[in-house]
């Protein structure tokens, strides 16, 4: 048992921020941030480095990584508020497609080899009404000819306008629950996307209509009902939930190290403010929360990675912690900050944003709880 | 990063659950004749601490000599997992085997050593710790019991409070001011004090919810005449023995209380699933949300412990370690709060004969004794913010 990054992780954490501060500055997320830049240039330098190879097995051309290392940039992108379509291509369309698509259809050569390589860009459409949960698919699937026709409509889909290729969830017609649930894979192009004004424009939120996409039975990763669906479903959302904790975390830690920075340096009656108790015990708290938060982070990471029974519940462990930990973060981190935290000029608010936005993304942290009371069996009798 | 531990790791935790299984005292035992303060040996606590003594198995890492086995860092984390999940208690007398004695070895002579380390741990005698006074809680560097040197002993008057165990401790290892005019940390001594000494009373303190056990106590010292043989370490110096512990184990202090939130989170959630389905649905949302908190809270705390003891093990610094006491504490006290709210209105009822164990309202005050003791919660949340973050003294 041995809940630390190892020397390569760390290694891995210390490359990937070294990077990041000069390919990722706060000017640049600014400058998407006013609609200046579009980061493009951001997601080339990051292929370059091959991180989008990352985690993928090595035979489609990845360098075989660990989910453990995935996190670990992930992490890191939120703390550097990186824009870009990282998160949704490698935490959301690679899981996908490896733990839903077929061996014999070659699904992962034809679609993760590219990825490695750096050429194209993927999301994943699940949700529907505010909700990341199988069962709460309303998305239909028709069978036409060899293929399928998808209807209905997903939510809160990251860079929908911007990926080359989407993992869409969508049922049979008339199942309900977690019957009947099958994935395909939909050219970014065909869906009509509406693309949302959030708080935080480094990530691009859409919502988006399936009207009437006829999908070809090549690009069918799992048929309506296939058996091991829905459980492939749940490791893919277990895969993004964790990163979406990971990108909350990277910035939470960089706004509590701002802060800490701040009461530092910041004197009002001739002392710096960080000698008052009244601000030293709620920074003393701040570091308590992120320390425990990323503690369950990595464990839920290091769950994944190693495919650990305890995956699921641990996933939802991490989130639900990561947004407490943003709730206690953005608040104080702003408060302390006084005016200037206030202030379009001075960076934290990037900050402050992230970690707001991947609160309500892949699950509230009281959605997640809620997942935790049911592996818990708290709501009944106990004997099953 | 990995979720298990090397396979000799394990074979050491076997060999360790096997010999437990052999000699650890019974439940029934235990319960025939509790340890009624921290530093009460019943029988069987006495015959179990010889037993570990001698089998090697009192402090691992030690060498044979001193109750060990020089026993390897996760060595020892596996053995303080193993007893907990035994719901075997290491010691009944926690501050004698994990202050009192290894700072005797470490700063005592061979014959203090010989007189009070080493009967503690072969379970002979039991030790309390002479620190807070009605003066000096958390400031204790403010003391103000005097030890004066008096020919070939110390002459002690003062008053300590808050003691646990010294109504049945056979030695105080007591701190007092040994130079008025030093500055308040520079003046302090540490003597070991034979509870029998003329002079030395003891006041018993009942306990909030347990009148009949009685740990807490006030010491006085009247006049009390202490061999000079019996000063630890330098004359002056005892301010340096304050943080004194099983340094070897400090990395691992937070395993037992991981460990008892475990438990208890069990117990919480027994009482959960009981009680839940009757409730009305906003409450019983409220109640779902709270009790899935405290569960969050445990697996944090034990996250956090585990992250923590494998930067110590690498030879790094841990400095979330500081985070522990403060935040077990605090959770083991929402816990039983909630465990208490859960019951309504049959929370009030003290029903000790139910379950063996107090009500949740009765674990909810004694968790006070976490967030109090041994520096308060809010004096964790200074050493945090000061040592480990940095940020200026007030």
């Amino acid at each position: 048992m041995d809940l630390e990054l190892s020397e390569d992780e760390l290694e891995l954490r210390d490359n990937v921020r070294r990077v990041l501060n000069a390919a990722c500055p706060p000017s640049l997320v600014r400058s998407v941030f006013e609609g200046k830049d579009t980061g493009d240039a951001l997601w080339e330098r990051m292929a370059e480095l091959y991180w989008p190879a990352l985690g993928l097995p090595e035979r489609f051309g990845g360098l075989g990584g660990t989910f453990v290392d995935v996190t670990i940039v992930v992490e890191e992108l939120g703390r550097a508020v990186a824009p870009g379509p990282y998160l949704a291509t490698v935490t959301q369309f690679v899981p996908a497609v490896c733990e839903l698509g077929s061996e014999t259809a070659d699904h992962a050569e034809r679609f993760l080899a590219p990825v490695a390589a750096g050429e194209t860009t993927g999301t994943l459409a699940i949700a529907e009404d505010g909700r990341w949960d199988p069962a709460a698919v309303r998305a239909v699937a028709r069978p036409a000819g060899d293929g399928w026709v998808l209807e209905g409509a997903k939510c809160s889909m990251l860079d929908a306008d911007t990926a080359d290729e989407a993992v869409v969830v969508a049922r049979a017609p008339g199942t309900s629950g977690t019957a009947g649930l099958g994935a395909f894979v939909v050219s970014g192009d065909r869906l009509r996307v509406s693309a949302r004004s959030v708080i935080d424009p480094t990530l691009r939120i859409c919502d988006v209509a399936l009207d009437g996409i006829d999908v070809p039975a090549d690009r069918v990763l799992a048929e309506p009902g296939a058996p091991g669906t829905v459980d492939a479903l749940h490791r893919v959302l277990d895969q993004a939930t964790v990163a979406v904790a990971a990108a909350t975390l990277g910035a939470c830690r960089r706004i509590f190290e701002m802060t800490v920075d701040y009461a530092k340096t910041r004197e009002q009656f001739g002392r710096p403010i960080g000698s008052f108790q009244a601000v030293k015990h709620r920074i003393a708290d701040l570091y308590s929360i992120v320390e425990r938060s990323t503690a369950l982070l990595y464990f839920a990471a290091l769950t994944v990675a190693e495919d650990d029974a305890r995956r699921h519940e641990a996933a939802s462990l991490a989130k639900a912690a990561a947004g407490d930990c943003q709730r206690l973060v953005v608040e104080d981190g702003l408060q302390l900050h006084g005016g200037i935290g206030m202030t379009w000029e001075y960076d934290l608010h990037l900050l402050l944003k992230r970690a707001k936005a991947c609160e309500a993304l892949f699950g509230s942290a009281a959605s997640h709880r809620a997942a935790v009371a049911k592996s818990l069996h708290l709501l009944e009798d106990g004997t099953s | 990063m990995r979720l298990t531990f090397d396979d000799t790791v394990e074979a050491f935790r076997f060999e360790f659950r096997a010999w437990l299984a052999e000699h650890r005292p019974t439940a029934e035992e235990m319960a025939a004749d509790p340890a009624i303060s921290s530093a009460h040996l019943p029988d069987w606590a006495r015959r179990w601490t010889r037993r570990m003594f001698d089998d090697g198995w009192l402090v691992p890492g030690w060498p044979p000599e001193r109750g060990g086995r020089n026993a390897a860092a996760v060595e020892t984390l596996v053995y303080l997992e193993e007893l907990e999940r035994a719901r075997v208690p290491r010691t009944t007398n926690p501050q004698g085997l994990g202050i009192v004695a290894p700072s005797i070895l470490d700063f005592g002579s061979e014959e203090q050593i010989a007189r009070f380390a080493m009967p503690i741990l072969r379970g002979e005698k039991a030790a309390c710790l002479g620190m807070s006074e009605p003066g000096a809680g958390s400031d204790l560097a403010s003391l103000s019991t005097r030890a004066v040197v008096d020919g070939d002993h110390f002459v002690v008057n003062g008053q300590k409070v808050w003691t646990s165990g010294a109504n049945q401790a056979d030695v105080c290892f007591l701190f007092c001011r040994t130079d008025p005019h030093a500055p308040k940390h520079k003046g302090i001594s540490v003597l070991l004090v034979d509870m029998d000494t003329a002079g030395v009373t003891v006041r018993p303190l009942p306990h909030i919810t347990k009148p009949e056990q009685t740990d807490l106590n006030v010491v006085f010292f009247t006049d009390a005449a202490v061999p000079a043989a019996n000063l630890l370490g330098e004359l002056n110096n005892g301010w340096a023995l304050a943080g004194a512990s099983l340094a070897h184990e400090r990395g691992m202090v937070w395993v037992g209380t991981v460990m008892e939130l475990e438990s208890a989170f069990e117990r919480l959630a027994g009482e959960a699933r009981e009680v839940l389905p009757g409730m009305p649905a906003f409450e019983q949302a409220r109640a779902v949300d709270d009790v899935v908190r405290c569960y969050i809270d445990v697996q944090a705390a034990k996250c956090l412990g585990y992250r923590s003891f494998a930067k110590l093990a690498r030879g790094g610094s841990a400095p979330e370690q500081a985070l522990m006491k403060a935040f077990c504490s605090e959770s083991s006290r929402r816990l039983h709060l909630v465990g208490s709210e859960l019951q309504g209105d049959r929370g009030l009822d003290v029903w000790e004969a139910r379950r063996g164990e107090q009500a949740w309202i009765e674990q909810y005050f004694n968790s006070f004794g976490g967030t109090i003791s041994a520096g308060t919660s809010e004096i964790q949340r200074n050493i945090i913010a000061e040592r480990v973050l940095g940020l200026p003294r007030g």
